[in-house]
């Protein structure tokens, strides 16, 4: 895995940051453009990211690599909804989310996007199906129709002898494919996952890649977070992050 | 590239998407569905922390016991009392130098002044006052009773005169009889008794057995002609602890120079004040006012209001105290469920960061909270009114009077400790909802 070679991406990719979108290209499941996100540390202005865009057609795999610091977990929180730009524009499956709430970016994550985090972050008093549940729950789904869709997703997981053990009685490739159930229930548009093998062994990582592959040929949009080059290659694209901007955006597979 | 062109298309996905209809984010099962989340999730943080969690209910418990026991207490007493009085009702008055109630030692030495109540005081009201039904003179002592080698202590020795006094005080007899007025007014030894005499004198042994029997007060023999139905005990004291005497006997015993009381009976309430104002004039023109007190009347005029009087203002002062008393420990378990819910929210603001990150909203995160405090205080309030009913359940056995259990202060106890519940939890609950789930979920 670590031989992946990076191929430079086609033209297709390459966005100028300064095109203006008219309304939503419904043909692209994410687009971003021009996006800046700054904070301010006392008197000065810390630019974490400035003028990333780009789209992200439905069904790719895509990994973003970079090193700590190059604004790559600022952009997984925007495009996971959980912040806002300071400036552009962020389109998610038709909608504008970089004018939300945080209400609306609430629903939205729940609607539209699946976390799969490195430290699983499951509740730990609670068993992998009433973890699974839980964005059923948010999103207002009735408790019998809740119970089919956690199980079933549990099942597509490979979980459906565990579901009532709590994530301390299971192994951590299982927490994590408890997490990756919990993403897929709400049906989301795409998989996000911040470097979910960080916490595993190789063995159990590789099981976990394999089962992103699988979702993703059946049809899920993923987006995985890392800086670890072998994991990035079993996607099909990699954007690269450095110092708030996109490096490289290539197609590799 | 497997996948090829089809990627626009709409991507087959691992479980069938639901139809949009079948989502029911706005309606009310979804708040219900969030209510029931969030209680569940508040039981389980509660029962993972027993001890925190019992801690925060004891202020919360403490004060809603107090409020329950004496309420309860409270209202079993009123019961007793508005049944005790009823037997006399308020048909009765009294006439009598000192009121039954002085209330200082001005008071004491200004009434000790006044003239005494006299039997020709009495004589008199009974010929002139025309609204009175009934008039008698009664005087206590309190003695120690003898039988062979038994003895009853701290008895109430009633000297009563004529025999209608029974009928005043409201007393029957059960077995025997009552003195004659001729064996009465001639001051023979002669006795009838309470049940407590029985018990305490004969080993409990049947009322036919004490009668003709002689017993022993302050070492004068008296003959026991009559026994008296019991009447029970108010505040844990027995009625029944009482012996009555013909008045003549009293005076041989205790002396003639004893000033008395004078018991009046209306046949209805409706005539109570006619009766009244008959007796202050009759009254008056006997004595006039007292010698070098104008203001003075000479002479106590009372009914059984004086103790409902004196009893209502003792137990709206417990009311008050237990009121307070348990206002500052709401407070104070208020204080301590915030504190408590403080620190939960911090422990678990990874937590939080996780069910925002997954969509849960402001109001998911605050109600959770929310219900989490108004749990622990509902819990602490249901726990107060159980040990509260409890308590005056216990007391209520050994005092001796009626429980009488009320739903609606039960509904109090919970509501009010719920009230605190909500208000103490609002806070904490408003920052755990405001918390910036990127923030949160860095939380360890």
């Amino acid at each position: 895995m670590s031989d992946v070679t990076l191929v430079e991406s086609p033209v297709e990719n390459v966005i100028n940051p300064k095109t203006e979108l008219n309304g939503h290209d419904p043909s692209k499941l994410i687009s971003m453009r021009n996006i800046w996100k700054t904070y301010q540390m006392g008197t000065e202005s810390v630019h974490a990211l400035h003028g990333v865009s780009f789209d992200i057609p439905r069904g790719e795999y895509i990994a973003i690599i970079g090193p700590s610091g190059s604004g790559k977990s600022t952009l997984m929180n925007l495009i996971g909804c959980l912040d806002t730009p300071s400036q552009g524009e962020y389109w998610l499956n038709g909608k504008n989310v970089s004018e939300m709430d945080d209400d609306e970016l609430a629903r939205i994550r729940n609607q539209e996007v699946g976390f799969v985090f490195q430290t699983f972050n499951l509740l730990a008093r609670a068993t992998a199906l009433h973890n699974v549940e839980l964005p059923l729950i948010y999103g207002g789904v009735s408790s019998s129709q809740r119970h089919e869709m956690a199980k079933k997703a549990l099942e597509s997981v490979d979980l459906s002898e565990r579901m009532m053990h709590k994530p301390n009685e299971l192994s951590g490739g299982q927490r994590q494919r408890v997490a990756i159930a919990r993403a897929l229930v709400n049906h989301p548009s795409i998989l996000l996952a911040d470097e979910p093998t960080g916490a595993l062994d190789t063995h159990t990582s590789m099981e976990i890649m394999d089962l992103f592959e699988r979702l993703h040929s059946e049809g899920n949009t993923i987006i995985v977070v890392t800086h670890e080059a072998d994991i990035a290659g079993r996607a099909h694209r990699v954007i690269s992050i450095r110092d708030g901007q996109i490096e490289k955006d290539q197609r590799i597979r | 590239m497997k996948r090829g062109g089809d990627q626009a298309a709409e991507p087959r996905r691992l479980i069938p998407a639901l139809p949009f209809s079948s989502r029911t984010n706005t309606s009310s099962a979804f708040r219900l569905t969030a209510i029931w989340e969030a209680f569940r999730v508040a039981t389980a943080s509660l029962r993972a922390n027993k001890l925190r969690t019992s801690l925060t209910l004891m202020g919360i418990v403490v004060g809603v016991t107090a409020v329950i026991a004496v309420v309860t207490i409270i209202k079993g007493l009123d019961k007793t009392v508005a049944q005790t009085f009823s037997s006399q009702g308020s048909t009765v008055f009294t006439i009598s130098k000192n009121p039954q109630i002085i209330k200082s030692r001005e008071e004491f030495v200004k009434f000790n002044k006044r003239k005494d109540v006299t039997h020709d005081d009495a004589d008199a009201i009974a010929r002139l006052c025309s609204a009175c039904w009934r008039v008698g003179i009664a005087a206590n002592a309190i003695e120690t009773v003898k039988y062979a080698d038994q003895k009853a202590e701290n008895v109430r020795i009633r000297g009563v005169s004529p025999t209608t006094m029974f009928d005043i005080d409201g007393v029957t007899i059960d077995t025997g009889r009552i003195w004659t007025e001729n064996e009465g007014e001639s001051g023979q030894d002669i006795c009838v008794i309470g049940t407590d005499m029985l018990k305490n004198l004969f080993n409990d042994a049947s009322a036919d057995r004490a009668m003709g029997q002689e017993i022993r007060i302050a070492g004068r023999p008296y003959r026991v002609v009559g026994v008296l139905e019991p009447l029970g005990s108010i505040f844990g004291f027995s009625r029944d602890n009482v012996v009555y005497i013909p008045y003549s006997t009293y005076q041989k015993a205790y002396g003639a120079r004893r000033s008395l009381v004078v018991f009046i009976q209306v046949p209805a309430p409706e005539q109570l004040e006619v009766a009244e104002d008959q007796v202050r004039t009759v009254m008056h023109n006997r004595r006039g006012r007292t010698a070098d007190d104008p203001d003075d009347e000479g002479f106590s005029l009372e009914t059984q209001d004086v103790f409902l009087n004196l009893y209502g203002s003792a137990t709206s002062n417990i009311y008050i105290v237990t009121i307070g008393v348990a206002a500052v420990s709401l407070v104070v378990g208020g204080i301590v469920v915030m504190n408590i819910m403080l620190v939960s929210v911090t422990e678990r603001t990874k937590e939080i960061g996780i069910r925002k990150a997954i969509g849960a909203r402001r109001k998911d995160i605050l109600t959770q909270f929310l219900i989490e405090a108004v749990t622990v205080t509902a819990v602490g309030g249901a726990i107060g009114v159980a040990t509260g009913f409890g308590l005056a359940y216990v007391i209520s056995a050994l005092i001796g009077f009626p429980l009488l259990i009320s739903i609606a202060s039960a509904v109090l106890g919970v509501g009010v400790s719920s009230i605190v519940g909500i208000v103490s939890g609002l806070w904490p609950a408003w920052r755990a909802a405001k918390l910036d789930p990127i923030e949160a979920l860095r939380a360890e």
